[in-house]
């Protein structure tokens, strides 16, 4: 069941007032990064020193704004009613979990990358490998998604054929990382929110305002609506059975914990106590669009229904999976609103995606150059080398990302779900039992990361794989799946209810069946829970370090 | 580390089997086990009851309507007056990220008071490195 390919009511064409936006928005990225660029790490420490609450809340505010929040969202919510709603349940209320369970405690052990976190923690090049092949897939299926927004969206401003057009804006986020590295660009992450925040409300206030919907809070103005929009929009349990419901739900809130990409934003804080506070103006900053964005969805729907004068939800001439996609630039087209303004929305979503791609293409490819090719294959690598390995990986990850996002099997915001339930079920875990339990050990991480990447790769081989392999696909049949239970039981989109306690209990039976975990690595945890405060440069590891007189902890 | 504190410390609590557990300023959090179901000093017990406590409350306000919508659809779907939601979709599109939002601030202040009721300063080191973990110690009991 693989998704139609473009937005049929989008006015697709060549537009320059959008083309500019879209350009400005990405020069301004850059430019702002240059200004406030720093030459090395020891300045970014320095630079950290000043970064407070509301900023590094809005960084992660930025990190979080992927075209699956600015336009997947608004979709999921137009198309699948009450079950859109546990994506905005999934990606919120995690963040609650990650400030009790992990905020604090992260900064304090004082390792922000998966590979690096569990490489240390469990003192094993494998399982840093492990983290590293996993973030890699996190970023890859993440990706796709992205690569679907910024194709669908840009298609409403350059007006190019969905193919080309995903092979362009590919190109654009390549270029776009190629010229940030060139100019050692910081991002500026603040500066990112505000823009695309801006770009996100001013759609939903404008839309609202301009169709007589709502005047202040479109957020809860848009309740009137409801009873217009069919009982597919509200009606619970209509799309999706329950425990799907509470799968995803679920799944999205042990993602949000174990995405690399949250972690690394205590990186730069200057104690713990600013690592929870700007954790929950990070929340903060990401409902102002997850408040909004269902007001969108309603505003669009409705705005479809007036325009094609058919039900959204019809069988024939209702809403495409894509136009549910790019529902958020539909509502402002619909609206009638002037070119330039529909352009500033489609805009925002653009340069969201991008920005996400870049950096997602980043992080996998120092978890390939480093903690895959210098750790396991060449340790001798040479700088250059591992240069050379990074490039490799990005232009092969691009061109991968891009043919898949040809024909993709799902909505934007369902493949950022993937990677989501695959993060839940590998590293959560790791990240959970490794902060508050002291005895998690090596044998124990590498059976449970092992376990959580079976369960995961073979439910999306159960039910992703048959839409595209064709022997797969007749061995599926009828059903979509090769094993129907398990696609009901251990959906891609849900897998983490199921795997990520079956990961837990088979990690902690693993670690208390083999040898306790060194002195040191204990020590280490125990500092991470110490309630004595630690220098901003301090990692668990150098105070053990130093209270040992002066030993360094084993690497392996 | 054996430093005297005063008798009458708040922090030195009887132990349910008798022993006394020595104040926070005599902890070697270094020598204490982590296990997040057998918390081994008085701050992480105290910490760990902030952590539960509101943890049960997150659950609820964002398991709680969608699993009652599950089992009582009709009392759940009926229309809010004035705002015009059916009640189930009000509580989970806008109840529950901003109950967790809520949460989220109780649960940070409630964890700035144990810092103060520990004497902890998170400000009260530079960023050089202290030269141990006892002098961090120390200084926390300083500050106090």
């Amino acid at each position: 069941m693989t998704v139609p390919l473009q937005a049929e009511a989008l006015d697709i064409s060549f537009k320059l007032v959008p083309a500019i936006i879209v350009f400005l928005m990405m020069a301004s990225f850059l430019v702002i990064g240059y200004v406030f660029k720093v030459a090395d790490t020891e300045g970014m420490w320095v630079a950290g020193r000043g970064i407070g609450n509301i900023e590094n809340g809005m960084a992660i505010g930025a990190n979080w704004m992927s075209a699956a929040s600015y336009l997947g969202l608004a979709g999921l919510v137009a198309l699948s009613g009450f079950y859109g709603l546990a994506f905005i349940v999934g990606w919120t209320t995690g963040y609650f979990i990650l400030l009790i369970f992990l905020a604090a405690q992260m900064r304090r052990f004082g390792k922000y990358t998966a590979p690096d976190f569990v490489g240390d923690r469990f003192n094993s090049p494998t399982a840093r490998a492990l983290a590293a092949f996993t973030t890699l897939l996190i970023a890859y299926v993440y990706s796709v998604g992205q690569a679907r927004g910024m194709g669908l969206v840009g298609q409403y401003v350059f007006g190019l054929d969905i193919i080309p057009m995903i092979v362009v804006m590919m190109t654009i986020t390549v270029g776009y990382l190629a010229l940030s590295g060139m100019l050692g660009a910081t991002k500026n992450m603040a500066v990112q929110y505000t823009i695309l925040i801006v770009a996100f409300l001013a759609g939903v206030y404008v839309v609202g305002f301009s169709q007589g919907y709502s005047t202040i809070l479109p957020q809860i103005e848009y309740g009137a609506l409801m009873a217009d929009l069919g009982r597919e929009f509200s009606a619970p349990f209509v799309n999706q059975p329950f425990y799907i419901w509470i799968a995803t739900a679920f799944s999205l809130i042990v993602g949000t914990c174990g995405l690399p990409h949250v972690l690394v934003r205590f990186y730069t804080v200057r104690s713990e106590r600013v690592a929870r506070w700007s954790c929950v103006w990070g929340l903060f900053f990401i409902l102002l669009l997850y408040w909004a964005s269902p007001a969108m969805a309603a505003f669009g729907v409705d705005l479809f229904q007036a325009t094609t004068g058919a039900s959204a939800y019809a069988a024939e001439g209702g809403m495409s999976g894509a136009e549910g996609d790019v529902i958020v630039v539909l509502a402002a087209q619909f609206a009638n609103l002037p070119t330039w303004f529909v352009g500033l929305v489609a805009a925002g979503a653009m340069a969201a995606a991008i920005a996400t791609t870049a950096g997602l293409f980043i992080t996998a490819s120092s978890a390939v150059a480093h903690d895959i090719y210098t750790e396991l294959i060449n340790p001798e690598a040479t700088q250059r080398q591992q240069v050379l390995i990074g490039r490799g990986t990005i232009i092969g990850m691009g061109a991968l990302v891009t043919v898949t996002a040809f024909n993709p099997p799902a909505l934007i915001g369902e493949l950022v779900a993937y990677a989501f339930s695959l993060a839940g079920v590998v590293l959560f875990p790791m990240f959970f039992l490794g902060l508050w339990w002291e005895n998690t050990n090596r044998q124990g991480a590498l059976a449970g990361m092992v376990l959580g990447l079976l369960i995961w790769i073979t439910s999306i081989i159960n039910s992703v794989l048959p839409n595209y392999i064709g022997a797969l696909g007749a061995a599926a049949g009828e059903s979509g799946a090769l094993v129907p239970i398990y696609a009901q039981y251990v959906p891609p989109i849900g897998a983490a209810l199921i795997g990520t306690p079956v990961v837990f209990v088979v990690t902690i039976a693993v670690s208390l069946a083999t040898p306790e975990p060194p002195l040191e690595t204990k020590k280490m945890v125990r500092q991470c829970h110490s309630p004595e405060p630690m220098g901003q440069q301090e990692t668990a590891a150098d105070v053990v370090g130093d209270s040992t007189s002066g030993g360094t902890p084993a690497d392996d | 580390m054996s430093r005297d504190t005063p008798a009458d410390r708040e922090e030195s609590t009887i132990q349910p089997d008798g022993g006394t557990e020595p104040a926070h300023e005599e902890i070697n959090y270094l020598d204490r086990e982590v296990n997040l179901l057998r918390p081994s000093t008085p701050f992480m017990r105290d910490h760990l009851k902030i952590i539960w406590s509101s943890f049960v409350l997150w659950a609820l306000v964002v398991f709680g309507p969608v699993t009652l919508t599950a089992l009582a659809p009709e009392m759940m779907t009926v229309q809010m007056p004035v705002l015009g939601f059916p009640l189930h979709y009000f509580l989970v599109s806008l109840g529950a990220p901003t109950g967790a939002l809520i949460l989220a601030i109780v649960y940070t202040r409630y964890r700035d008071g144990l810092d103060q009721k520990y004497g902890i300063d998170p400000d009260s080191v530079e960023s050089t490195a202290p030269e141990t973990g006892e002098a961090t110690a120390a200084d926390g009991g300083v500050e106090q």
